[in-house]
């Protein structure tokens, strides 16, 4: 359909109603387009033994790639947003594989932990490629990090096998864990990368750990975000997209606005749900809506992003809540929800969780 | 006479004796006893992280680290996966059965005991809010 | 008097206490704008019965919502109308949709009344090029202009689709019943009312059946439905490949003015798409409102599109995971909550044997015999005071 067609037809025509908001127009000033990408995150692919997996996870993802199909407009590529094995055994990897390659779209990846500490990325690394590398789009500079490494004695000297090492990682709430982080080498790598992209460009930045200090114990947690946060800090608008999560999120330090992903898999609580911890969620976040925590597909989805003016909106399409959006407001100079900010706009099952 | 005051002297050494009573806990029973909650306790923590529980592989804390989001102060509530006032021991069956595809635990079973003993401490100190969503 | 202050008081939406008749039903909401009395409801009762409001004369709402077939037109598969014209969707029964959040299997209406004036409209059902040939016969009989006239205040020439409807829709707020043999074993203690086998039904209907994951019960009353709209796999198997240009195809005419009622029922493509046609939101592809399973024995074949004969093939769909033929492929858009069920044969047997336990007190097939003149439509609510349903009069 063609782009004069559907802004014809208004609001309520085929762009309202394949995507879960319409499209925003703001003006460039001709140095950027507008343009659109998907982001499916965390789906988790868990392998039980022989032909089976967890069906949870898998129809969560199936769904995922099946509604990001019917995208109109199409987006101009898709993210993954890591995890997508739960143990990064190879039937995992290969089943996940299977299932995003039936995306009419290209598809870039994004490491995650449970990709990750089977073998250090080696067959991920076979099907997807680098492990971080930047692209340029449309005038926006995009930067993937593997951002969940950690210490080299916990990764290298603790564990006596893989298996081990990666059973141990896929606790989230598992003490024996280790905090994640980007590492020297990836930070080197960065600032040369950025030092060719000038303030003016708009900056995406994904990965899978958030780049800030959340709750430790959970490891929603970048252990040198500081320094991460430093070496974006020259720019003017940056984005950092983030899973692992499994929840909304979203902040603004600076110049940089944060967003969460959702997971296709299942939910997370807020670390505040926790009561014998100390934790620190981005203060504008309002938490995503649960009312029904024992639906399957309770507090999952994937997302849709559409960059204007340097910046990111998210759009949530959640396959058993209300769709969320949370987009850059250019007044107050960071990411707002759209329905919910306000805190007289809260509904009930945001207010329990 | 005699044996009235005999009777009387007898019941007041019986008063004044120094031996403990039955209702009297000693503090090293007292600590012993917290013990034995916390052996159960870490092995509700077991269960929580292992998938022993299902048939698939899931663990509990898959979707819960740490217990959270299971609000066992808010029980018994009504449960709207089950239709009626619940205890959490049912709620935890309906997650053993659904999520976990396993087969559901007696209410006194030790493991459904250790269980609703660890999340029940991840929520100590946390006010009792019975029906509450 | 002190009655009807209660009823006055209670607010824009007005509940009635529970009855004998009622066990194992809420109160009922009444809206505040369309009380209910006598004359009113029937003269609603009239209304669903008169044949003349259709091109052919020969339709009104009781052909497919027939007291006789548990208030519909079972057997048939889709609903037959004017001419002998098929939709594509199977009729929902009228009994306890009183207690519905929306009416229509998408839920596209949104009260009884609003629901009332479609079916005249649509050219499989009733067939009628526009409301005026009914108001041009309930401003003009005799029997209606006194009746309106009664009921409402309103003088010949002035009676409105407004009233029209107001009149069905209290009319159907009198088709309700509880008091199942269900209802008498769970809410009222009788330890004989059902069988084992109705029992042991009930206990997977809780648990290994996951049934009540949509077809909610509360601690005090059963609606069976949860009121919200589901993709089971009915339907939208079917058009699988297409959904993505149906989708589309569908979005661009309704904002070009497509009438969404006429379409779903006149396009199956179109039908399958449930919630969607709606709401427009990709989570409702394929998607339809959980029905109640009170009377659902009376009211087969089953699903929106009347596609699976028995309740037993109904549970079978189930089992297979969210498919009518086992081994099909689930589609993409499934509801998260449909899976596997690992049932025996002896535990599909039982799930049907608690379902044949619903039928409301008086919803028997034997209803058959009875008569319209005898009032029908009322004999769910034999137990009932008069007083209750009906209001006081207007």
């Amino acid at each position: 359909m063609k782009r004069r067609e559907f802004v014809k037809l208004g609001s309520t025509s085929l762009i309202a109603g394949c995507l879960p908001v319409s499209v925003v127009n703001l003006a460039f000033g001709g140095t950027h387009d507008d343009f659109s990408f998907a982001y499916i995150s965390d789906s988790h692919i868990q392998h039980i033994k022989g032909n089976k997996f967890v069906r949870n996870w898998d129809q969560g993802l199936i769904r995922a790639v099946a509604e990001t199909n019917l995208l109109e407009p199409k987006p101009d590529f898709v993210m993954f947003g890591g995890d997508l094995a739960q143990l990064a055994t190879k039937p995992e990897l290969d089943h996940g594989a299977e299932m995003l390659s039936a995306l009419n779209y290209d598809v870039k990846m994004v490491m995650g932990e449970h990709d990750y500490y089977l073998d250090l990325g080696e067959y991920w690394s076979e099907l997807f490629g680098p492990q971080y590398y930047s692209f340029d789009h449309k005038g926006v500079h995009f930067v993937v990090l593997n951002s969940i490494l950690t210490f080299d004695d916990w990764t290298y000297d603790r564990w006596e096998s893989g298996e081990r090492r990666m059973s141990e990682m896929a606790g989230l709430d598992n003490p024996n864990g280790s905090p994640f982080m980007v590492g020297e080498k990836q930070r080197k790598w960065l600032a040369k990368d950025l030092k060719k992209v000038s303030s003016k460009t708009p900056v995406v930045v994904f990965s899978h750990s958030p780049i800030q200090k959340i709750y430790k114990g959970w490891n929603f947690w970048t252990d040198d975000a500081d320094e991460l946060q430093a070496l974006l800090q020259p720019f003017d608008k940056v984005n950092v997209i983030y899973g692992h999560v499994h929840q909304i999120q979203y902040n603004q330090l600076g110049n940089i606005a944060f967003n969460s992903v959702m997971a296709t898999a299942w939910p997370w609580p807020y670390p505040q749900s926790y009561a014998q911890a100390a934790s620190h969620l981005p203060v504008l976040t309002v938490p995503m809506n649960r009312a029904d925590p024992f639906d399957e597909r309770d507090a999952t989805g994937w997302q849709f992003m559409n960059m204007h003016s340097g910046r990111a909106d998210l759009s949530f399409n959640l396959y058993s809540n209300q769709n969320r959006k949370v987009a850059f407001d250019h007044e107050q100079g960071h990411p707002v929800d759209a329905s919910y900010q306000a805190d007289d706009a809260r509904i009930a099952p945001q207010k329990h969780y | 006479m005699k044996f009235r005051i005999l009777v009387g002297a007898l019941a007041i050494s019986l008063c004044l004796g120094g031996t403990a009573q039955a209702d009297e806990f000693a503090d090293e029973e007292l600590a012993r006893w917290m013990d034995q909650f916390e052996q159960v306790a870490a092995e509700g923590r077991r269960l929580w992280t292992s998938p022993e529980l299902g048939t698939n592989g899931v663990a509990c804390a898959q979707c819960h680290p740490n217990g959270a989001n299971t609000h066992p102060e808010t029980y018994p509530k009504f449960q709207k996966q089950l239709g009626r006032v619940i205890e959490i021991w049912e709620m935890i069956n309906w997650c053993l059965r659904n999520p976990l595809e396993g087969e559901p635990l007696a209410a006194d079973d030790p493991k459904m005991v250790a269980i609703q003993a660890y999340l029940a401490k991840e929520r100590s100190g946390v006010p009792l809010n019975p029906g509450q969503h | 008097m002190k009655f009807r202050l209660f009823l006055f008081m209670a607010g824009a939406f007005m509940t009635l206490p529970a009855l004998a008749g009622d066990l194992g039903l809420p109160p009922l909401s009444i809206p505040a704008d369309n009380p209910q009395s006598e004359a009113k409801i029937a003269l609603g009762d009239k209304l669903f019965n008169d044949a003349r409001f259709s091109t052919t004369g020969e339709v009104s709402c009781a052909t497919c919502h027939d007291p006789a077939k548990g208030m519909t037109d079972s057997p048939l598969v889709t609903s037959l109308g004017i001419n002998g014209l098929t939709g594509t969707r199977n009729a929902p029964t009228v009994l306890n949709s009183a207690f519905n959040k929306t009416q229509f299997w998408d839920g596209r209406s949104p009260s009884l009344e609003d629901q009332a004036q479609h079916p005249f409209l649509n050219p499989v059902e009733m067939g009628l090029p526009s409301h005026d040939p009914i108001l041009e016969i309930v401003n003009s009989d005799e029997d209606y202009k006194s009746a309106f006239k009664a009921v409402f205040g309103v003088v010949a020439g002035e009676v409105t689709m407004d009233h029209v409807t107001r009149a069905i829709a209290s009319f159907e707020r009198t088709e309700i019943g509880g008091n199942s043999p269900w209802d008498r074993w769970y809410f009222g203690g009788e330890e004989d009312a059902i069988s084992d086998g109705a029992k042991r039904g009930f206990q997977l209907f809780l648990a290994q059946g996951r049934c009540i994951s949509c077809h909610a019960i509360e601690q005090d009353h059963a609606l069976f439905t949860d009121h919200l709209f589901h993709n089971i796999g009915v339907g939208i198997n079917n058009i699988q490949p297409q959904v993505a240009d149906l989708a589309k195809a569908f979005l661009v005419a309704k904002a070009a003015g497509l009438d969404v009622d006429v379409a779903v029922l006149s396009d199956p493509n179109v039908s399958h798409l449930g919630r969607f046609v709606v709401d427009e939101q990709l989570s409702s592809l394929g998607a339809f409102k959980t029905p109640t399973l009170r009377n659902i024995a009376l009211t087969a074949p089953y699903m929106h599109d009347g596609s699976i004969a028995t309740l037993r093939e109904v549970v079978v769909h189930y089992n297979n995971g969210g498919v009518t033929k086992e081994g099909d492929s689930v589609n993409s858009f499934l509801s998260g909550g449909i899976r596997p069920l690992n049932l025996t044969d002896q535990q599909i047997d039982d799930l049907v044997a608690f379902m044949e336990a619903l039928n409301s007190a008086g919803q028997k097939p034997q209803q058959a015999m009875i008569t319209r003149d005898n009032g029908t439509a009322r004999t769910a609510m034999a137990d009932r005071a008069p007083s209750a349903a009906r209001g006081e009069s207007e």
